[in-house]
């Protein structure tokens, strides 16, 4: 009896196999990081060892963390501004048309002494505009799963520089991209929101930003104002970077730009409105040549930061901290370009405005932006009090060493804030690392401000080489954290997503070998051989599941993949109908399987339709099927009846089939529970009407007694099927009978509570499902009637398991479900229960979620397996009964596993996709769920179903 | 062993009913089918070109004006020329096999039209019109042709539709460019939900498309069975 063991654990093994593939895939693919919801203060300064508390305490009335560098800042956000936009021809390969169009940004950065800079900014994946604004103000590293972000709003609710600028009093004007407002709802003093969504307006938000912008700039009642224009980006989303189009826009750019500086610098004397005003002409993140941003190559990563102080700062900052690249134009003329990170951007603001730096910023103070600003190279306050024989350089220097020392101190308070407060942390051997590097900078500066105070007089000359060996350990500390950060945050661990998908395909493998192993021991022992014959229906059914697999790979079909699985289960409908019509039986069945999917479909376009409007509409409209015009009373009578009828039809046919002749016993019992739990349920529901007059009638229960009695009642029942299962007496009976009574006991059990958690549509659902079955039970003996289908290679119908796994997903997407986390339906997890506990909570939502896409019709599989037994035909006895059920239980699984074995190697390919976190990460984890759910209900099937009727 | 045996006899069966049924009364030589065929491609074409040059429209600008005019040439052009070929001339006047197919025309057209709806045809006013134009004209691709011909004589439509078991050129003729088109539409169907955003993506051009190629595909494979068809007959008489 070795077989029957190996049958036995086999779907555990499977089980255990998919749980291995997934963990180590989902740890190298699913980025996640912890949202901390902690903000900087004026006065945590007093905690950084930075100032010593003799010379800071008068200082620090008029300012915050650091003196404030520049009076007002404009940032003008030129969205997906390629770094060949700014940046000179000579720099590339060859002269393009779009190049030198800004031409005024390289015409003041080149002057003679300029208080200009261009800057390459390279920005970090994702490279999608939400991502980056936020990884711009928060100067973080966005990932995909922010834990803490809550669910549909997209409102930042980590510390950032623009709540910093409202907490310190700076008055904020905003205007644009209305992805601005979304993310900050209430920073802004003035905005001037436009829509982004419509890529192919290339003009609105542009226009309307030049209509305000002129106007603001020479008023005074703004400190920080924002213009963000998308003409660039919609251009390129259109027509591409080498377009006519894009060339306008980049010609209309330069003009404004002119017009901007021509205003701000004829308002920069002193005493004038912009006398130490600084001007950012920035992109968010770069495009291809097609005008695709997302990912992580260099054309969309690599953007450009134009800076300008109206106040010209004395010196340019030493050679050490110079990260130029100069290239000699064709006149001979020398023209530079810097770097800097997109990570340092949020803390070289906040150190230019004076205001305290994000809590989670892990940037550093760019030098040479940060020496742009005027007002850093005046020392004032800080403990050398006789600065007279200090060289203006060394004034800088000491400044810039403060900064960075508050700068230090602020990155290593996050860093440890989030190892303690984040489940997945970094591993201790780097906190370990960065805590050495952090304590020997520290001891590095205690000891020269220690000389620096000792001998200030006789050894200035000595001070410039100490500041920068000190500049230089704050930045080796800096550049280690964000060198960890990125690794954690941003990079995807390819070798343990290797493994991962390797180990699914094994588990593939597997399944695929033991079909066969079961199929030829089988088919050794009741046929001769060489008589099989792959039959049209297994191929039917391999084409059917491949073309869905297929299907996973391009970001539509998932988007729409309610309507591929309709599209495929009608067509193998019609190939039923057609075979139907071809034995000119059971036609009816084929016709109402057909009007069935045709239903189907209409509701999976309304939850469609839901899933476009995103979650506004989602507590809204529990009553999808009729959600149409509900205004008429007459809708509003269908939709608050119906269902509560259907409930009542579906009490009588569960009391039908157990009064029938073989039923008995305990599984009576459990049987009679759910009857009463439909019963339970329409009174629940009639209570809840809307409709007046038939509220009234049970006024006086209570609102969350009915479904708890209804989960009470699942749960007992549960656990009499555990006892009958345990201690029953199967042997009086046959096995086929017995089976029936157990699948019908079990799913009964089960089937209350997934209806009232699913709302009124539950009810037609389950009826959906209960007719879906039928037919394609029914169906499925039109192939094997004729020649006893003994022939053929599998002792089942694969094309009838296919239809079933395609009908368990159409129902996922027309009860209202949809792959991504808003189509949760989070109402279900509070029917019964007010308050808020995690796990029951998470249960009851797990419930709704998958229950009629993969409770349901897995545990109901068996019904497929006895169709012989159910229409009166002769069966082949227990050893074949139990060995098509485990071959079609194996069968179910290889298809759900090839599903998502697709969306693994579709995640793998597209992992630089622009919309890889916002659709295929969320398909990944629903199917993966859904994958384990799946394995471990086969394995709780085949042990209650096959467990102890054997011996 | 026992299950091959038996359909070897059905298929035997079927034959000698073929055989001793005078299933077509006016046999179709190859030069024939083939002539029938071209006259059928042209047509689609020359309808495709009325519309382009004379009306200066095409199935992307405007639908469902485009599909009611191929649909009028195509089955004026279908229930001509087959009617000529029904099987029971005796019975049956030249007129009534032409009126039969244009009665059947709409049937088919319904049956096909719920067919498509359910696969995931858009449903909706606006949508109306170039559903019952795409029906009808998928239904002169297969139902008319077959309905002139045949006429109400079920067992024909068994042998052929849900059977495909076609026999003798006629029935290769009707046969394999009906399940040509529909399957050329049912493919069709795939870039529909693709998010190129061109304008032919719409319901139903790309399925016109995917239907008139494989309506195409499907009269050059029949044009080939016919002439293998023939060849077989010669071999055999020798």
């Amino acid at each position: 009896m070795g077989r029957r063991w190996w049958t036995r654990w086999y779907s555990w093994v499977i089980l255990v196999v998919h749980v291995f593939a997934i963990l180590l895939f989902t740890r190298g693919f699913l980025l996640t990081r912890t949202e901390l919801p902690y903000y900087s203060h004026c006065d945590d300064i007093s905690q950084s060892p930075c100032f010593s508390s003799s010379s800071s305490v008068n200082n620090t009335d008029s300012r915050c963390w650091n003196k404030p560098a520049v009076g007002r800042l404009v940032i003008i956000v030129l969205d997906a501004l390629r770094f060949d936009f700014v940046a000179p021809s000579g720099f590339f390969q060859e002269k393009k048309a779009w190049m030198d169009r800004l031409s005024v940004l390289q015409n003041t950065a080149f002057a003679e002494g300029s208080s200009a800079k261009i800057f390459k900014a390279i920005a970090d994946p994702p490279t999608t505009s939400l991502q980056r604004l936020k990884g711009l103000t928060t100067g973080g590293l966005p990932t995909f799963i922010d834990v803490g972000n809550s669910f549909g709003a997209p409102a930042i609710v980590e510390d950032n520089f623009i709540h910093q600028l409202a907490e310190n009093g700076k008055r904020v004007m905003m205007m644009g991209d209305d992805t601005w407002t979304q993310l900050f709802p209430d920073h802004f003093n003035k905005s001037y929101p436009y829509p982004s969504f419509n890529v192919k307006d290339l003009h609105t938000v542009d226009n309307g930003c030049i209509e305000h912008l002129f106007p603001a700039l020479y008023q005074e009642d703004w400190d920080v104002l924002i213009a963000h224009f998308l003409g660039v980006d919609h251009a390129g989303h259109i027509f591409g970077v080498d377009s006519k189009p894009m060339i306008e826009k980049l010609d209309q750019y330069n003009l404004m730009l002119e017009k901007v500086i021509k205003v701000l610098e004829s308002q920069s004397e002193p005493g004038g409105l912009h006398e130490n005003t600084f001007l950012l002409v920035m992109g968010d993140h770069g495009q291809t040549l097609h005008g695709d941003h997302g990912g992580g190559s260099a054309e969309e990563v690599e953007t450009s930061i134009f800076a300008m102080s109206f106040k010209k700062p004395p010196s340019s900052v030493p050679s050490e901290f110079d990260t130029s690249s100069c290239k000699l134009d064709l006149d001979g003329k020398k023209k530079c370009t810097s770097s800097i990170q997109q990570l340092d951007f949020a803390v070289t603001v906040s150190a230019l405005l004076g205001i305290p730096f994000p809590f989670g910023s892990i940037g550093r103070v760019n030098p040479e932006l940060y020496a742009l600003g005027a007002g850093t190279w005046n020392l004032d306050g800080i403990n050398v009090r006789d600065s007279s024989n200090l060289s203006k350089l060394e004034e800088w220097l000491l400044n810039y060493v403060n900064v960075l020392c508050t700068n230090s101190w602020q990155v290593k308070r996050y860093i440890d804030v989030y190892s303690t407060s984040s489940v997945i942390g970094f591993s201790s051997e780097d906190l370990l690392h960065i805590s050495n590097v952090y304590v020997q900078a520290e001891q590095n500066w205690a000891h020269t401000t220690k000389n620096l105070l000792l001998y200030r007089n006789e050894s200035c000359h000595t001070l410039l080489p100490a500041l920068t060996r000190q500049i230089d350990s704050y930045f080796s500390f800096l550049s280690n954290v964000s060198e960890l950060a990125r690794a954690k945050w941003t990079e995807f661990n390819m070798k343990l997503m290797g493994i991962g998908l390797g180990a699914m395909f094994i588990s593939l493998f597997i399944i695929f070998l033991a079909i066969q192993r079961i199929n030829n021991l089988h088919m050794t022992s009741l046929l001769s051989p060489g008589g099989s014959r792959i039959s049209f229906e297994l191929i039917f059914a391999f084409f059917v599941v491949a073309i869905r697999a297929c299907s996973f790979l391009s970001n539509s079909y998932i988007l729409e993949e309610g309507k591929v699985a309709s599209f495929l289960l009608a067509t193998t409908g019609i190939v039923k109908l057609r075979s139907a019509i071809m034995k000119k039986k059971m036609q009816f069945e084929a016709v109402s399987f057909l009007l069935l999917t045709s239903i189907l479909r209409f509701t999976i376009e309304v939850g469609l339709s839901k899933q476009a409007a995103t979650s506004l509409f989602l507590s809204a409209s529990p009553s999808w099927m009729f959600g149409v015009a509900s205004g008429h009373p007459l809708w509003t009578y269908l939709a608050e009846i119906g269902p509560i009828l259907v409930v009542i039809l579906l009490a009588w046919l569960l009391y039908r089939t157990i009064t029938s002749s073989i039923f008995g016993g305990l599984w009576n019992y459990i049987t009679i529970g759910t009857i009463l739990g439909y019963v339970l349920i329409a009174v629940h529901w009639v209570a809840e009407s809307n409709i007046h007059s038939l509220a009234l009638l049970f006024q006086g229960i209570a609102k969350g007694c009915i479904p708890r009695m209804v989960y009470a009642i699942g749960l007992g029942q549960l656990f009499l099927v555990a006892v009958g299962y345990l201690f029953g007496k199967d042997r009086e009976f046959d096995c086929n009978r017995s089976l029936v009574m157990k699948t019908v006991a079990i799913l009964s059990a089960w089937s209350p509570t997934i209806i009232i958690l699913s709302g009124k549509q539950g009810s037609l659902a389950a009826l959906a499902l209960i007719i879906g079955g039928y037919c394609i039970m029914r169906l499925e003996s039109l192939e094997d009637s004729d020649s006893d289908a003994t022939a053929q290679i599998f002792t089942f119908n694969p094309l009838a398991v296919t239809q079933w796994n395609l009908l368990a997903v159409c129902l996922f997407f027309a009860t209202g479900h949809w792959c991504a986390f808003d189509g949760l339906r989070y109402g279900a997890a509070f029917i019964g229960f007010d308050e808020f506990v995690l796990v029951r909570q998470a249960i009851l939502l797990t419930i709704d979620t998958f229950g009629f896409s993969h409770i349901l019709p897995v545990l109901g599989l068996p019904f497929l397996a006895v169709r012989h037994f159910l229409f009166g035909r002769n069966d082949h006895g227990k050893g074949f009964l139990f060995t098509q059920l485990s071959q079609m239980y194996m069968m179910y699984g290889l298809i759900t596993a090839t599903m998502v074995t697709v969306t693994i190697i579709c995640v793998t390919i597209q992992r630089r996709h622009l919309m890889v976190w916002g659709l295929f990460a969320p398909k990944f984890v629903f199917d993966v769920v859904g994958l384990i759910l799946t394995d471990a209900l086969i394995c709780l099937a085949s042990l209650l179903y096959s467990g102890r009727t054997e011996e | 062993m026992t299950d091959q045996s038996k359909k070897k006899k059905e298929k035997e069966k079927v034959k000698v009913k073929v055989k001793e049924n005078p299933s077509h009364s006016k046999s179709i030589s190859a030069p024939q089918a083939f002539l029938i065929h071209l006259i059928c491609g042209l047509g689609l074409a020359l309808s495709l070109w009325v519309a382009n040059n004379l009306y200066s429209i095409n199935l992307v600008s405007d639908s469902s004006l485009t599909l009611r005019l191929i649909w009028v040439v195509e089955s004026a052009i279908v229930l001509l020329i087959y009617s000529l070929f029904r099987i029971d001339p005796q019975q049956c006047s030249y007129l009534k096999a032409v009126a039969r197919g244009i009665l059947a025309l709409p049937v088919g057209a319904l049956v096909i039209a719920l067919g498509a709806i359910a696969l995931g045809a858009p449903v909706g006013i606006q949508y109306l019109p170039k559903t019952v134009n795409w029906s009808l004209l998928m239904s002169s691709f297969t139902v008319a042709p077959a309905a002139s011909v045949f006429g109400s004589s079920w067992t024909f439509w068994h042998h052929i539709f849900t059977q495909t078991k076609p026999n003798g050129p006629l029935e290769y003729m009707i046969c394999i460019p009906a399940h040509g088109a529909v399957i050329g539409g049912w493919f069709g169907a795939w870039p529909m939900p693709l998010d190129w955003e061109r304008p032919w993506q719409e319901w139903p051009i790309c399925v016109t498309y995917g239907a008139m190629t494989g309506y195409l595909v499907g009269m050059l494979a029949s044009a080939g069975f016919v002439l293998a068809h023939g060849r077989q007959q010669c071999l055999k008489r020798d």
